[in-house]
This record gives C-alpha cells, structure tokens and sequence, in this order.
C-alpha cells in the first residue's frame, strides 16, 4: 500500500486553449516546491498525484504544496490495486473514527466487479458494523471515504480535503515589482498579486546609518516567507540615505515622507523596467497614514510615468490586513521593532494632504536626477529560491 | 582597514596562545571527564586543576567553591533562584539583565521584587537598598562593575552592612565586569558571586558560580551528577581549561593593566569633543569602561558610522521601538534625549594607546559630521 498525495487545483480548467500552458507553470511551481525531497509528480486525469516519496515527510510535502498558488485542495490517501481487500484494508486507514460519513466510489474501470453504488453500500456497511460510533449521512457528512477506481487496475483511497492556497499559478500572470517596507502591509500586498498568477521581485529601501542591518535581515526574512508561496523572489535593496539627507536638508520637513515616496516610486519604475516587471504593487491602504491619504497617493504616483500601480490594499481595514499577515505568517516578522527608512527624519507633524505642485515646487531644490542615479548604483541584489 | 574593538564589555577577543592550547585539548583530551579510563581521568584532573587556580584568583578555598556553568547568565539564574525563595529579593535598578529578568520572573513566581535607587552614575544608593532589607529577606544582588556605566558598588561593605541589619539573608553579586579587572577578594559576608571566562580573554561558553560552602544552592539543571551535583551536563573541559589560563593572565598583571587602562580612558575623557560628548561613568569607575552621551545625536546612527570608519563600539540604545532607551541609564536619572546618545567605550588589556588615539579622531570626526547632517 503506498501513501500518494492528491493534488487538486483551482482555475485552470477556465482557461480554454491556454490550459496546458497553466498546468505546466503549475507542474514547475510544484516541482520547485518540493525540491530537495524525493518524490515524482504524475496527472492522470484533472489532478495531480504525488508519489514515490518517503512517507515519513507527507505532511511536509502537504504543508509546502498548499501553498503553492492554484492549489484548491490536497488529500492524503492510499493507492492500492482495484481488489476489494486491499481497498478496505486502506479504507480503515482513512476513515474516521465517529462522526457521520458517506462513501464515494469513482468507477472509471467499469470492468471492476462493483457498481459504484454497490461499492458505497458494501464499504459503509462495514464500516459501520466495524466503527460503532459511525453514522452515515449522505447528505451533509462530516466525513468523505472516496475510493476511485482507476483504468490501471489500481484505486485511490481518501478522506480529508485540505485547503490549498488558491488562486492561479505564479508565473502566469506576468511580473510586477514590490515595495516591501518591513511592516504589516507589504507583504500581503504581495501575497495578494502573487495569488494571481503574478511572479514578484522585492524591492527595499535602507537608510543605512541610520537604519540598522537587523531591520535589513527582517526584510530578507519576509522576501523568504513570500518565496515559498511564490517558487522563489529575489529582493533588490536600495540605499537612499543621501536621498533623505538631501530633503532634510533642502526641503520643508513636514514633506520629508512625501517627496522620499516619489523618489521611491521613480526607484521602483526603474528597477522594474531593468529587470522586466509590468507594474509596481504597494501595501499601501487609504488613510492608513499621513502618506496614504487620496493625495499622497496622487503625488506620489503621479512620478510613475508608464508602469500600472497596484494596491491591493487599498480598501482594506488594518485589522483585515492583520488577520491575513497571520495567515500566510509574515506578522511575527513584521511586528519585530526596527525601524524602517520611513522613520529616519520623521517629522513631528507630516504632511496630510499634500498640494501637488507645492511638492513639484518643493522638490525642485534638489538635483533629482543625480539623487537618482546615486541610489540605484548602490542596489545589491538578494536572490531567494 | 584593521579595526579598532572598542566594546570589550561585550566580549573580549580570546588569547591566541589560550585559543591554541583549547584546541590542543578539544582535539587530544576529548574525553568525557565522568568516564573512568585514564584519558578521562586526566581531564578531570585538568578541569579540576583549573578550578583551583581560578578559585585562588579572588577567594579561601578553604571557605569558597566553584561551580562551572555555561555563561555568566547562567550563573545569576542560579543563584538567585537558588537563594530567593521566599519573602523577599532585594536589587537595584543597576543590574545587568540576567538579574533584572530573573527578578521579573521570581515576583511571577510569588517573591517579592524590590529594587534600590541608583546614584546619576549607576552606583546603588547603599541606604536605600539597606532601608528595602528586613526579616523576611530572603536575597540580597548587587551588581559589582555596572556593565553600562563602569560604576564600582562595593559589594563587600554592602555585603556586611546587609548581613549586620539580618543575618540570614544571603548576599549575591554579579561580578562579570570586575572579575579579572578590578582587585577584589570575596568576604565571608558575600554568598554567592558570578564571573565569566570571555569577558578577560576566554573563550564563551563557561562561566562560574563560587559560592560559600554551607550556602543553599541548587541545581537549574538536572543530570548526571556533575559538578557536585548543581549542574547536570558533561563539562566543557577544554573551555574551562582556557578560562584558567585567561585568569591566571588576568590577575599576574591585575594592577598594572587597571593603570594603564585608567591611562587609556583619561585619554578619552581628554580627547572626545566637549561640546559633543559629556562622561557618564564616574572618576572612580572600572577604568575599562567609559559610557559618554551625545546628547541630542543617535547614538546608534553614530556607531554604524564607527563602524564604516574603523571603530567597534558598544551602545545603551537601540533604533528599536521597544525598549529604545537603556532602563539603568535612565535609572541614573539622566533624560531620554541623553539616554538616546549612550556610547559604551570599553578597553581590555590589550587596547593600545594608537589605538585610542586613532579612536577618538574618529569618534570625533563622525560625530561632527553626523551633528552637521541633522541640522
């Protein structure tokens, strides 16, 4: 009897003629995912199935496959040849205890001796007589025993459904660019896009001395959680101390946060230009702070001369946002105190709303274009995966 | 650029020829010193060697012992929740954290916590913490060289004056920044005191707890008999070995290193620029600790530029949100904007004056410029 993992996946059968391309986006991500553990992925019909693999690391294989994107659901079960005693034999392994159950047979070989029907009843009779806390329900079962019976003379057997991640395979739906700050947001933000189909690079912004490596390491640590849902993401680092220097020094404070945002947004359309991504995604979140209002936004996007923005975040409440940073495990790491470059020179009283043209006229006292360069020069380049 | 390591508080880099010898041992006299063939009982002959000579280093043998542990933590750990365990432990707001949490974790555990006032230098106001003492005392900690300020409490008058007002009362006291640095020897009054090998040329990993035979202590961890029976676990003999040798090193020049050290630190206190950088620690601190503030500058963004120029560095703050300003110093009374600008210089014996001299240049020049760019 060997232990398989069933792999279910979401979308893909929408798209049509693109179809074999998605499951095989969808094959790699899997693949990737599991590298380092010996395995072989198979897809007789509209599912994956995981085999070969030593069955003492299922559970990690399960925990590392569901968050792949396009995931819907995975089950641990059996395969066994089509024979009755071997089907029950593995039907005891998967079946609960108690509780109310149904059996589910799948006769794709109609040479099996059983109908389908015949199967559910004969199996659900034994189970009950065998399992006296048993009932069965047909309807609303807490539990599922499924037995399909496969055209090579072998069956799966399986029960519980576990939750994938969802969404569609990375890789599939291009490439954008995050801002990953070290905090709460950015990297649901991420999340999100990655969810649909979208490869992600990182991209981070340090205020070395005044920001410390720790904080740096926490970025990387997040870019690492992101990774494993996203078959890997590299993260590009870039310094803009000189940058905030030179606002501290030529411009009024309360636009410090402001006018860094825009050289942020010229940094990002950049970088995304050189390394191939379609668009910029932020984890910014309307009024969430003094930067985030309707006109931050508008003056900070409006630098941003070809890419689309992306904010996914944008109509979300901070604790909806929490409850996801939860989910997919980056909040631990974000909540750890350093301080990002946002909070280098912070002013005592930030601009809300700002003007556009009163920051247009503000930062007209820097030499932009050499800021500029200067930052991108120091990128350095952190590969994930 | 060779650097230079001004944060010798922190941990001190370990003699060469002590490293060598430890990896003679690690390699040749591996043996588990509990084992009973002859290999072994050679290395608990050495281990038991070293025990002596550190031993003799501050105190009778014939009236104290000493029990290796794994850190200096370690040992605090164990003499406080071997000597607190009723009524109530008496402190100060001066001690190093592996006191200051264990305290925090007695008063969750139903001791009573008190904690004595500190003088504008991190030294223990003696008559408060003697007002915070009464019968049902079960410890008293002082902290001998404050870690942050290089403040000296002298423990064994405090030791004495605590047992005068009541005797059962047992006396401990952390004495990892003065081990090997300051001359000190332990008094019949003083229960309980904690020393660590890294922080005088050791390497890290061992630390020791000498206490007065007939004082109550107990194991943190149980097992296999070692060390008389107060620390379970196989022992780190070649570590314990390099400790010895480190404080055989330590206390042949105590007298002479402490002068040249006070030398050192003079020079700073000369040299760093007035109008940036004001002294925390008092004149007559350990001479291998100096705490300044640059008050009004971040004292973390000053040692990031140390660092890009040359210079190691200890700090009392972090650009952290929580716990940003060090407790003791703004225990000493100092504000928040002075706590924020903490430097911690500390020396080891082997600072060289160049290396000082070279320092406070840069200290200087990057704290001019860091004052220019915040302006």
């Amino acid at each position: 009897m060997e232990k398989v993992i069933i792999v279910r996946y979401c979308e893909i059968h929408l798209k049509g003629k693109n179809r074999g391309y998605f499951e095989r986006v969808f094959m790699n991500n899997m693949e990737k995912a599991l590298s380092g553990i010996r395995h072989e992925i198979h897809r007789p019909s509209g599912r994956y199935l995981v085999e070969k693999f030593d069955e003492a690391r299922a559970e990690e294989i399960v925990e590392r496959l569901r968050r792949v994107f396009g995931t819907h659901t995975l089950s641990v079960g059996y395969k066994v040849p089509a024979a009755m005693g071997a089907i029950w034999e593995a039907v005891l392994r998967v079946a609960p205890q108690a509780g109310t159950f149904k059996v589910q047979s799948n006769r794709a070989d109609k040479h099996f001796p059983l109908h389908s029907m015949e199967l559910n009843a004969q199996i659900g009779g034994r189970l009950l007589s065998e399992r006296p806390a048993l009932r069965v329900d047909v309807h609303a079962p807490q539990s599922t025993v499924n037995i399909d019976i496969r055209e090579d003379g072998e069956a799966l057997v399986f029960c519980d459904l576990i939750k994938g991640a969802g969404g569609m395979p990375v890789g599939t739906s291009g490439k954008g660019i995050l801002l990953l700050s070290g905090g709460i947001d950015s990297p649901v933000a991420g999340h999100m896009i990655a969810k649909r189909g979208m490869k992600l690079v990182g991209l981070h912004f340090h205020s070395y001395p005044y920001t410390n490596m720790q904080a740096r390491e926490k970025v990387e640590d997040l870019a690492r959680i992101l990774a494993r849902y996203t078959g890997g993401m590299d993260l590009y680092v870039v310094r803009v101390t000189h940058i905030q220097e030179a606002i501290h020094k030529h411009c009024p404070e309360e636009m410090m946060v402001t006018l860094l945002r825009r050289f942020m947004m010229r940094i990002a359309e950049r970088q995304a230009e050189s390394c191939g991504a379609q668009c910029i995604i932020t984890g910014e979140s309307l009024g969430q702070v003094a930067s985030q209002t309707i006109e931050g936004m508008t003056s900070s996007n409006a630098v941003v001369r070809r890419l689309p923005v992306l904010r996914p975040l944008v109509g979300f409440d901070k604790t909806e946002i929490v409850a996801r940073a939860r989910e997919i495990g980056t909040f631990e790491t974000s909540i750890l105190p350093y301080e990002d470059c946002c909070t280098v020179f912070l002013p005592k009283h930030p601009l809300i709303r700002p003007d556009l043209v009163k920051v247009e006229r503000a930062e007209a006292a820097l030499d932009v274009d050499a800021l500029l360069e200067e930052a991108i020069a120091s990128t350095e380049l952190v590969t994930n995966g | 650029m060779a650097m230079i390591y001004l944060d010798n508080a922190a941990t001190t880099p370990p003699n060469a020829a002590a490293v060598e010898e430890a990896l003679r041992l690690l390699g040749e006299e591996f043996h588990n010193p509990s084992a009973l063939y002859r290999a072994s009982f050679a290395a608990h002959k050495r281990m038991e060697e070293a025990r002596r000579a550190i031993l003799s280093c501050i105190a009778d043998p014939a009236k104290f012992a000493l029990e290796f542990t794994s850190c200096g933590s370690e040992s605090d750990n164990q003499a406080l929740f071997s000597g607190a365990r009723r009524g109530n432990f008496v402190t100060t707001q001066g001690e190093h954290a592996a006191v200051q949490r264990t305290a925090e974790e007695l008063s969750r555990r139903g001791v009573e916590v008190r904690f004595a006032k500190l003088d504008r230098f991190g030294r223990v106001d003696a008559e408060d913490l003697l007002r915070l003492v009464d019968e049902r005392t079960s410890l008293v900690s002082v902290i001998h060289v404050n870690n942050e300020t290089g403040a000296v409490n002298d423990v064994a008058s405090l030791a004495t004056a605590v047992k005068r007002k009541f005797p059962r009362a047992l006396f401990h006291s952390d004495g990892v920044q003065a081990f090997g640095k300051i001359a000190f020897r332990l008094t019949n009054d003083i229960d309980f005191y904690t020393v660590s090998a890294h922080k005088i040329g050791g390497v890290r990993g061992v630390g020791g707890l000498f206490y007065r035979k007939g004082a109550p202590l107990h194991p943190l961890i149980f097992g296999g008999g070692q060390e008389s029976g107060l620390r379970g676990g196989t022992e780190n003999t070649f570590a314990i070995a390099q400790f010895a040798a480190a404080a055989g090193r330590k206390f042949a020049s105590l007298a002479a290193d402490a002068e040249r050290a006070a030398r050192l630190r003079g020079l700073f206190l000369e040299g760093l620029d007035a109008d940036i950088f004001s002294a925390l620690s008092p004149q007559d601190g350990s001479p291998y600790i100096l705490s300044v503030s640059a008050r009004g500058l971040r004292a973390e963004v000053l040692l990031h530029m140390l660092d890009d120029n040359g210079v190691m560095v200890g700090t009392g703050s972090a650009c952290s949100s929580k716990n940003r300003y060090s407790r003791v110093i703004l225990a000493c009374g100092l504000d928040e904007r002075t706590a924020d600008g903490v430097l911690r210089l500390s020396l080891s014996s082997e600072t060289t004056e160049e290396e000082c001299r070279c320092a406070i240049e840069i200290i200087n020049r990057c704290a001019r410029e860091l004052r220019e760019r915040m302006r």
